[in-house]
């Protein structure tokens, strides 16, 4: 039996060739650039503790006289408390609805193709070529118009649609089709022998995708699920333009409002940023673990 | 052992990325007429929930942009669009804003795009270790992704300005101060650098999730067959990750065409437009004059160019196994 | 098989479950209805204001609409939108017919809105106040008008004049209670102020003027009125600025920048939107800047020591003094609305001088009315009283529909002249030619 046939559990990790010295040079190229790549953050944490007149007044990162204030305003003035309840909220049902519906599209594509998945699937795809800013007025004119939301009869009119809702901030980001996309190519490099073994067994597709490959995709899942969550935390025009009261305000437009031309308030800027981006870091830091974890995996079947 | 036998290892990888169709439901090779077997309903079914909502959500939005982009449409105006023909298009052959603005965005595209690639690949493997501490250096590396755009250009706006940090560092070693956002020459550079930061750790993490799609057989099949590591990383890794690679370098491409975000924080489209990208124009037509259709129209010849470059380079990178 | 049906099912139950879950969660936090009540009868109004001052959210949040609900008895929902993204959320809700009672925007706005019947005029309600209340807000009105009538009410005045440094003055032997007064006394005044290093570099401005985006073109609209010059004529049908008087500002300008004799460093450098802690006059990279009425009283706030000045608006020989002031942001009925009445309580609430000086106050802004300059806050503000003092002379961009458009094409013809690439009087030209089919196309 060759090495491609038999299912694989155990997922690639750069062998620890030679001598530490290689790993040593590696450790110190990855120090330096994530401290390189870490200074505007760092900034960014800095002004966050730093008093608003101090504000860029010098270079140093250790603020001289550190504040907890900047966080008081910004959670308080900016209400970021409920901010961050709606974008979670927002951002945990794309999460799951991608990596539902996208996924197992993704899966379709490349597993089980149909007369035209091949045309459909580039016509999806290409429709996240267009910029927002000509596609933004069209998708809120149908936000307004779905019927039986917001006061709408069944043909859309009369009320509000889904306008002003969390309904209407998630509408646009239920499927995004650069998962599908993401998903076909990580599919792309799975054994598909699995599926016809499974299949002369009498399995049927779902328990196909379920049990088999649903299980290698966990770094799939993974960047899916940290996609979504980050393309909808940090999405600004649509929850702009879609929503009005501050009960359903997100994170970003919340920050948005220490923003004045000619009075920018940067302390509760930076300390908005700083409340705002934790969330998304600690998603990160959980789903990268599912990356390690394919390397832990030891081998179940033969 | 002897030396590897290259040909015997590049074919061990072949298996993972060809297009096979053995098993993927086309019922074999050479059939001509494509039938309604029971993996295609089956595929069907699966691809049906999303396909129903992006037609209906996504493309519908699409379309009815490339109506209004024959049309002459203010959103404040009464009337609705009025149609007006080929005029928008034609009129972007005379516009010389236009014009620059295609050679800006390509530029940008050509600038990025290979650095942020590459550098993501070399971050990837670096990080593609289960050594303590891995979380952190990844989480790092990921952190210009997730901060708010709108505070981090704060930062990088004033580590840019005249009087901010590079320049400041310049001094100390005794180097001249930079125009960086204010000279024509360098604003879009410094635009790109920004970019290429913001993006570093996305690609990290899309890469890094396709170095671990390679099974460790192949590895280890190549260290049989007596591979070095520089063999390994060309005849197992690479091809391994092609479709992942793949991936990046078309969805950056969409990105990076639609670059909009940091010149509208950075530089506001100038210095004597050098950093007006295409999607900038498009915003402003949209939303400062109010000329939805010319935005379309515009939008429409990005998105053509967009879907050029892309399938060129979907066929440069997985033509090559041809 | 039933390992196949269970697993399946499972996978359909926890799908469904979480549809569901999600679906009452979404539900139950959409905001309340915005559609107007048509039970109690009582009255509700959305406003959007544009910008975001923290000072002003809370003082309009908390205090003035509060207040003016209690006295009205009606409800008010007010959205703050920042300057970047008002036209985009106003665009669309216009476009689907979800556009809010009343709404602000800067007076360059306004004609487009006109031009496309969205706003009701205000004329009727204008003449409703009483003589002294007109008399009162006699320079601000104007900037609101379109065609004559009256469609956009201002909350405050703003403008921008020149701050400079009496201690930069002594020493380079000016004296600065006598500060110019014609732009080229101005400028061989900038002449002596300008420090350099070894390598012939700025290190001090002698003089700054906004020379960003938008900026420039502001500042140009200055040294053109200061000749005695305008952008457009009256009826905004003609393009005036490509005349002898627009060829002397734009000159006038472009030589700041001067290779070898100029006075000004970092063109293109928004000093304008900076920190505080970034201002070129408290770094002491520029002796005099031309700032905003917010700028100048930030930079006071913070304290520093310097002794900083604020000069009267200058003009060219044989013209009159000029400087950028007039109608600041203001407020504009949706001639949609169903409640313009109350609509316009709204905005006559906020242009009471007791509130609009407590309004003005808290955002740092020219207060509305003349007899503002009465009350103790003014008076004891230099800034504020220079301002009130130089409002006789304050100009304003015309009020055309797509103004926005032309502006911009100005705006980058004059960047090309002030980076040297067009001589100005060309660039003046070339600009004339590309913004009139604009100016036609909407007139």
């Amino acid at each position: 039996m060759s090495a491609t046939i038999a299912p694989r559990k155990r997922l690639a990790r750069t062998t620890g060739h030679g001598p530490g010295e290689r790993r040593l040079g590696s450790m110190i190229v990855l120090v330096v650039l994530s401290v390189l790549v870490l200074i505007p953050f760092l900034f960014v944490l800095s002004l966050a503790f730093t008093p608003e007149k101090d504000a860029f007044g010098t270079v140093s990162i250790i603020p001289a006289h550190p504040t907890l204030q900047n966080f008081v305003t910004a959670l308080v003035d900016a209400d970021l408390g409920r901010a961050l309840a709606n974008s979670a909220v927002v951002a945990v049902v794309t999460v799951i609805s991608n990596c539902v519906f996208a996924v197992v599209a993704g899966y379709a594509f490349v597993m089980l193709r149909f007369p035209g998945s091949r045309a459909l699937f580039y016509v999806l795809v290409s429709t996240s070529a267009i910029p927002v800013s000509v596609t933004l007025i069209p998708l809120f004119l149908m936000a307004r118009g779905i019927p039986l939301a917001g006061g709408n009869d069944i043909l859309g009119q009369g009320g509000n649609g889904v306008l002003d809702s969390l309904a209407g901030v998630v509408l646009p980001y239920i499927v995004m089709p650069l998962n599908i996309f993401l998903a076909r190519q990580f599919f792309e490099s799975a054994p598909p022998e699995l599926a016809e073994a499974a299949r002369m067994d009498g399995a049927g597709e779902l328990k196909i995708f379920a049990s088999i490959y649903l299980p290698l995709a966990r770094p799939l899942l993974a960047v899916v699920a940290i996609f979504s969550f980050t393309g909808v935390w940090d999405d600004f025009l649509w929850p702009l333009v879609v929503t009005s009261s501050p009960e359903v305000q997100t994170v970003q437009l919340a920050l948005a409002r220490f923003l004045s031309s000619g009075n920018v308030q940067y302390g509760p800027v930076m300390a908005g940023a700083v409340i705002a981006t934790l969330p998304v870091l600690l998603i990160f830091l959980f789903n990268q673990r599912s990356f390690v974890s394919g390397l832990a995996e030891g081998s179940v079947k033969g | 052992m002897t030396a590897a036998d290259p040909v015997a290892v590049a074919r061990v990888p072949s298996a993972l990325t060809q297009d096979s169709r053995r098993g993927r439901g086309d019922n074999s090779v050479g059939r001509k007429r494509k039938k309604w077997s029971r993996t295609a309903i089956a595929g069907a079914l699966f691809v049906a929930p999303a396909a129903l909502y992006l037609i209906i959500f996504q493309l519908a939005p699409v379309l009815y942009g490339l109506v209004l982009s024959f049309t002459r449409y203010s959103p404040i105006s009464r009337l609705g669009p009025q149609p007006v023909g080929l005029a928008n298009y034609s009129a972007l052959f005379t516009n010389g804003a236009f014009g620059n603005a295609l050679l800006v965005t390509g530029r940008y595209v050509l600038q990025v795009l290979p650095v942020t690639v590459i550098i993501a690949l070399v971050l990837a493997l670096l990080v593609n270790r289960p050594f303590r501490g891995v979380g952190f250096f990844r989480s790092a590396l990921y952190v210009p992704h997730i901060v708010s755009l709108t505070a981090v250009s704060l930062v990088w706006l004033w580590i840019y300005s005249q009087n901010g940090l590079i320049n400041d560092v310049l001094h100390t070693i005794g180097l001249p101060s930079q125009a960086w956002l204010l000279g024509p020459a360098t604003a879009l550079n410094a635009a790109s650098a920004m970019r290429i930061w913001k993006a570093l750790g996305s690609n990290m993490v899309l890469l890094l999730a396709g170095l671990q799609s390679i099974p460790a057989e192949l590895y280890e099949a190549a260290r049989v067959d007596g591979a070095n590591r520089w063999q390994s990383f060309r005849y197992v890794t690479l091809p391994g990750l092609r479709p992942m690679l793949t991936y990046v370098v078309v969805m950056d491409i969409i990105f990076l065409a639609q670059g909009f975000a940091e010149i509208y924080v950075l530089t506001k489209g100038g210095p004597l437009s050098s950093t007006t990208t295409v999607n900038y124009l498009i915003y402003t037509q949209a939303f400062q004059y109010n000329q939805l259709g010319a935005a379309s129209a515009m939008a429409f010849v990005l998105f053509a160019l967009i879907i050029g470059f892309s399938f060129l380079s979907l066929r440069g990178i997985a033509g090559r196994q041809r | 098989m039933a390992v196949i049906a269970k697993r399946a099912t499972r996978i359909g139950v926890v799908t469904a479950s979480v549809a569901v879950a999600a679906a009452l969660v979404l539900s139950g936090c959409s905001a309340t209805s915005s559609s107007p009540t048509k039970d109690s009868g009582e009255k509700s109004l959305t406003v959007w204001f544009p910008g975001n001052n923290e000072t002003e959210i809370n003082l309009v949040e908390k205090k003035i609409v509060p207040a003016f609900e209690k006295k009205t008895g009606a409800k008010v929902q007010v959205t703050y939108v920042d300057w970047g993204d008002i036209s985009t959320k106003l665009n669309s809700a216009f476009a689907a017919g979800t556009a809010p009672d009343v709404f602000g925007h800067g007076p360059a706005a306004a004609a487009d809105f006109v031009a496309n019947g969205r706003l009701s005029s205000l004329d009727s309600h204008v003449k409703g106040l009483s003589a002294a209340d007109r008399k009162d807000l006699a320079a601000a009105l104007p900037g609101g008008r379109v065609d004559g009538k009256q469609y956009l009410m201002p909350l405050s005045n703003q403008g921008s004049l020149i701050m400079y440094d009496a201690a930069a003055f002594t020493a380079s032997g000016l004296d600065p209670d006598k500060p110019p007064t014609t732009w080229p006394a101005l400028l061989t005044a900038a002449k002596k102020l300008t420090e350099r290093d070894s390598s012939g570099q700025i290190t001090r401005s002698g003089l700054l003027l906004p020379s960003q985006d938008i900026g420039r073109q502001q500042t140009f609209a200055t040294l053109l009125a200061g000749a005695g010059g305008s952008q457009l004529n009256a009826s905004g049908t003609k393009i005036l600025w490509d005349s002898a008087a627009g060829t002397k500002a734009l000159s006038y300008f472009a030589s700041l920048y001067d290779e070898k004799d100029g006075v000004s460093a970092s063109l293109g450098q928004d000093y304008s939107n900076a920190p505080v802690n970034q201002q070129p006059i408290l770094l002491g990279t520029a002796a005099m800047a031309m700032m905003s009425s917010t700028s100048m009283e930030q930079v006071v706030a913070s304290g520093t020591e310097k002794d900083l000045r604020v000069m009267p608006p200058l003009s060219f020989p044989g013209n009159k003094p000029a400087a950028l002031e007039g109608a600041g942001p203001g407020l504009m009925i949706n001639s949609d609305s169903d409640e313009q009445s109350l609509a316009w309580k709204f905005i006559s609430y906020f242009i009471d001088s007791k509130v609009n000086s407590e309004y003005t106050q808290g955002i740092g802004a020219i207060p509305l009315r003349a007899s503002a300059a009465q009350t103790s806050a003014v008076k004891n503000d230099p800034i504020l009283q220079a301002f009130l003092k130089a409002a006789p002379n304050g100009t304003s961009n015309p009020n055309v529909p797509s103004w926005v458009q032309v502006r911009d094409i100005v705006d980058k013809h004059l960047e090309q002249a002030l980076h040297g690439t067009v001589p100005a009087k060309e660039a003046l030209q070339q600009a004339a030619t590309e913004a009139l089919p604009v100016l036609k196309a909407n007139g």
